[in-house]
């Protein structure tokens, strides 16, 4: 069960984009935002064997846009996460609150 | 802001990436992403966005091919997965190593960008001019027709001999057509262009299977009676070039040779005419040759060869049965038309699949081709052995490293991957160097501003073909040249290489390797610089070759006068064009011919019989290259008269001539002065004899010439020579122009350019060939000087311990630098005296290319040795020097 659900560390930032662009999130915007707002700095090719990968494991679904010039006349793929996808991520974040209950930074950090 | 487009992305990467993708949805939305991301980051930061996408686009692309490696290999996955491990490790560890060490990876990639570069180049111009195939459809019942006579194998039709054809062969045609060249004066306001033509039968489109991009292209019923179809059709290339690709062109008018031509169509983009490397800019009507290019009596005349035709085979007729049915029509035109059709006449037929251009020119062309192509091999082999070399080099530094690797149980064949990976890394980096360097080039070539005859266009862009050429050209570099180092650093002799290899100036069998591979590079080197300096040489020769005339600085003005003229207004308008070019203030003197010399599209011959000498066997004339001249032309032409005089304003039409000193010699022993002869049936008095000018080329054995009188015939066709002050020429062949224009704007004007560019044509072939034989030459010679180089330095570092301690000893540090370099000369010796050798051989092949100077030149063979010696000497007293300025105690402790 848990290793069905697992996601990569990648994986989840790149869920995380997809969810907070919405409608927008095709592969560029999803870069970008992964630069911005977490300070990752992943090529093209990355975020798209990425999207691909989650794509296969059915946590994103994705369609076609209309082609656009100022993308040299090729069509935008955009992604949509889905709620397996969703409630992966939420699987993700209850395992990590679980494990962050039993820690004391600072005790730690004193000893 | 200004709306400026978005510049496109990097051609070859997008390229490359169109070529791994699939294609598939998913592609196109990734190649969007790339594009749309390209284009912001283009807008601030150009160059970085190019790199960026570049680099994108190569890590895409090396996914995805291992992503498809393991798709194609799904049962051994872990095995799969291993795989791609294993490369991805190699190619970090390569990338590290070569990080690590940039002055031999610069040397290394420089070298081979250099080498794939000049091969991908010659490759791309091979494949654009050979390789691509026409656009035609099922090409393979298409044949070229052709008129074969002594001389020529393969020539073109007369117009009559083609409807005479085309009708008797219906029953293996399904269509017949074909295409006559012409240069046609357009006019539009104040603008003239000179558009290259084809003069088209109605059946012609649709027998080659052209379709049309815009309106509808020419049908039978555009090819009736002459002169009355004016409709044109467009290239692409001229439509988007002129008209900026508007539809709107569509039922426009043009302004062709004086006369108002409708736009009907323009062609789909990927047809560019019939004839490779002649691109054409319009299509018209063959009904409307006469009207673009007044002056020739096409229609009827059946000794005007010049139509190309070509046929559409019927379903399942094959070639023997066209070859029965054309000597049949042979025989039969041959009784009919027994003054035109000479017995050796014949009809030939070859698909249209087998011709590159001409057969007679494709035996001239494939050689050629194979010569570069050889040029550009031997250089690509200098630049691989001086990979080796180094990679040699290398190899031998880690033979430690590797021998303890392989004692703690490493795999031999890890290890060699491991090292084929870093050669093969270098290679594909050196060769995406050289692609860019060879498109570079190329375009730098075809869009230099060349003397040709005619406006010859070559799309050498490059295509999947010359992508995969140069990869596989890299490829086969890399491991050809990777593996034999590999395997010599990895040999297991495990024990000797850990017991002690520090002391050694001991050569092993990598040492020799290396030294051959010196050898082998000086050797092709001097080769190449034999080549060089033999092509120079003979265009040297070429140049100093005395044309005979045109030593003075003139204005060279083709025009055609309107035909449909009588023939007295026609002279009067000739005089009027003449009168004011000699009244231009710059010009000296004007003449005119009907033939000038050296002018490689026109030659124009004369039937002459003179008493007392035989013809040819089978002949009852004479033919000789003849021209009609004006009194002014020997002036303007600088053409000196030798005895009697040049024509004369007041021989009128007399039927008086000039003949040069050639003919003068042959026909009359010398004492041609006041003897008659006849020339086309009229009886002539020779009043003077010229000096022997150079005719068809500059070569040549001197040929007998007649200069006939202009006025004895209105000119149609003629050119016009302006002589000019020191200097003026340019000028004045601009100026020429509007002076014309002034007089009659039906005066169509071919070519106006100075006497000196006119001259040039001749020499361009030679100039060509030196400049990139040389060109190649210099760049094997600094090859090879790199190459002795590494050689000497990696000797050097060997024998470091050694010449520390003879430093040490108080040997003078000049000796030693003496003996070091002497080590490197030997090898330099070696492969020069082989190069020597077979520069020898090989110059015998090249001696039909050669002129004025002997396949073994001494001067060639003098300079070539020397320059050699210099530079090897120069590349082995560098590094030798540096040794000999080594501390002693640093050298010895060095180990």
């Amino acid at each position: 069960m848990a290793r069905s659900t697992h996601l990569g560390d990648l994986e989840e930032l790149t869920l995380l984009a997809a969810l907070r662009l919405g409608p927008d999130a095709h592969g560029g915007a999803v870069r970008d935002e992964l630069k911005r707002e977490a300070g990752r700095s992943v090529s093209v090719s990355t975020v798209y064997v990425t999207l691909m990968r989650l794509e296969e494991k059915g946590y994103v679904r994705s369609e076609l846009g209309r082609p656009e010039a100022v993308r040299g006349g090729k069509a935008r793929r955009l992604f949509a996460v889905s709620p397996e996808g969703v409630a992966a991520l939420e699987a993700q974040r209850d395992v990590r609150a679980h494990l962050w209950e039993g820690v004391d930074l600072e005790g730690d950090a004193r000893a | 802001m200004p709306a400026s487009p978005p510049p496109p992305p990097p051609r070859l990467a997008r390229l490359l990436l169109e070529w791994v993708l699939p294609g598939d949805a998913r592609s196109e939305a990734l190649l969007g992403d790339l594009h749309e991301e390209f284009v912001q980051r283009a807008a601030r930061r150009p160059v970085r966005a190019r790199v960026r996408y570049t680099a994108d686009a190569l890590d895409i692309c090396f996914r995805h091919l291992l992503a498809r490696r393991r798709a194609a290999h799904p049962v051994s996955r872990h095995h799969g997965s291993d795989v791609m491990d294993t490369l991805t490790r190699n190619l970090r560890y390569a990338a590290r190593r070569l990080a690590r060490s940039p002055f031999f990876t610069l040397v290394a990639v420089t070298s081979l960008a250099l080498g794939i570069g000049a091969n991908t180049a010659i490759f791309s111009l091979f494949n654009a001019v050979v390789l691509r195939d026409l656009p035609l459809e099922e090409p393979d019942r298409l044949v070229n027709l052709y008129y074969a006579d002594l001389g020529f194998s393969h020539g073109t039709y007369s117009y009559p001999d083609f409807v005479d054809i085309r009708a008797a062969t219906t029953d293996v045609f399904e269509a017949m057509g074909g295409m006559q060249l012409a240069i046609t004066q357009s006019v539009a306001g104040s603008s003239v262009e000179m558009l290259t033509t084809e003069a088209v039968t109605g059946e012609y489109f649709g027998m080659l299977g052209v379709g049309a991009a815009l309106g509808r292209l020419f049908t039978p019923d555009d090819d009736v009676a002459p002169g009355a179809h004016p409709v044109v059709i467009l290239s692409h290339g001229y439509f988007q070039r002129r008209f900026g690709g508007d539809p709107d062109v569509l039922g426009a008018d043009m302004r062709l040779a004086g006369r108002t031509f409708t736009v009907v169509g323009v062609v789909e983009p990927r047809f560019s005419g019939s004839l490779r490397g002649l691109s054409p800019d319009i299509y018209v009507p063959m009904s409307m040759f006469e009207v673009v290019q007044p002056g020739a009596d096409i229609f009827d005349e059946r000794g005007n060869h010049s139509f190309f035709p070509m046929a559409r085979l019927r379903d399942g007729v094959e070639l023997p049965a066209v070859e029965a049915a054309l000597g049949r029509i042979r025989d039969d035109l041959a009784a009919r038309h027994p003054e035109d059709w000479r017995s050796t006449a014949d009809l030939v037929v070859v698909p249209t699949d087998d011709v590159i251009m001409n057969p007679m020119v494709d035996r001239v062309l494939l050689p050629a081709f194979v010569l570069v192509m050889g040029v550009v091999g031997l250089v690509l082999l200098i630049a691989c052995a001086n990979l080796a070399s180094f990679l040699l080099t290398r190899a031998a530094d880690r033979r430690k490293e590797i021998a303890v690797r392989l004692a703690l149980g490493a795999r031999r064949r890890t290890l060699v991957g491991q090292l084929l990976t870093e050669t093969l890394l270098i290679a594909m980096v050196g060769g995406a160097a050289g692609v860019t360097l060879a498109a570079w080039s190329v375009g730098l070539l075809l869009r230099a501003d060349l003397p040709l005859p005619l406006p010859i266009t070559v799309d050498a862009s490059l295509d999947g073909r010359v992508l995969g050429f140069s990869f596989v050209v890299s490829v086969l570099a890399g491991i050809l040249f990777g593996l034999l180092p590999a395997l010599q650093g990895t040999r297991s002799e495990l024990a000797s290489t850990l017991r002690d290899e520090t002391a050694g100036s001991g050569r092993g069998g990598a040492a020799r390797l290396r030294d051959l591979m010196v050898v082998v590079q000086v050797a092709v080197s001097v080769v190449l610089l034999v080549g060089s300096g033999l092509f120079l040489r003979s265009l040297d020769a070429s140049r100093r070759i005395d044309p005979g005339f045109g030593s003075a600085p003139a204005a060279v003005v083709e025009v055609m006068l309107p035909s449909a003229l009588p023939d007295p207004e026609r002279l009067a308008l000739f005089d009027r064009v003449t009168d004011r070019i000699a009244a231009m203030p710059s010009v000296r003197s004007v003449g005119a011919t009907t033939n000038i010399h050296l002018d490689p599209l026109n030659t124009s011959q004369a039937r002459i019989r003179v008493d007392g000498v035989e013809p040819p066997a089978g002949e009852d004339f004479h033919t000789i290259d003849a021209a009609r001249v004006d009194p002014g032309f020997f002036d303007a032409a600088a053409l000196r008269i030798v005895a009697g005089r040049a024509l004369e304003a007041a021989d009128g039409d007399d039927p008086v001539v000039v003949v040069n000193e050639a003919l003068a010699r042959r026909f009359f022993d010398g004492n041609a002065l006041g003897r008659s002869l006849d020339v086309n049936g009229l009886e002539v008095r020779i009043v003077g004899v010229a000096a022997t000018a150079r005719i068809r080329q500059l070569g040549e054995e001197p040929r007998p010439f007649v200069y006939r009188n202009l006025r004895a015939a209105a000119p149609t066709y003629v050119t016009v020579l302006a002589r000019v002050e020191a200097g003026a020429a340019g000028a004045t062949a601009q100026a020429v122009l509007d002076e014309i224009r002034a007089v009659d704007a039906d005066v169509l004007v071919y070519r106006s350019e100075t006497m000196e560019r006119h001259l040039a044509v001749m020499l361009l072939p030679r100039e060509l060939g030196a400049l990139v034989i040389s060109g190649f030459a210099v760049l094997a010679l600094l090859l090879a000087g790199i190459g002795l180089y590494g050689v000497v330095s990696y000797a050097v570092a060997r024998r470091a311990r050694e010449v520390g301690i003879r430093l040490s000893l108080g040997a003078e540090s000049g000796r030693v630098v003496r003996m070091l370099t002497a080590g490197g000369m030997k090898l330099v010796a070696v492969g020069g005296v082989a190069g020597l050798g077979l520069s020898a051989l090989l110059g015998q092949l090249l001696g039909r290319l050669l002129y004025g100077v002997d396949a073994l030149d001494p001067v060639t063979f003098t300079v070539v040795p020397l320059t050699l010696g210099l530079v090897a000497l120069a590349a082995a007293w560098v590094p030798a020097r540096r040794a000999s300025r080594v501390d002693p105690v640093v050298a010895l402790r060095a180990e």
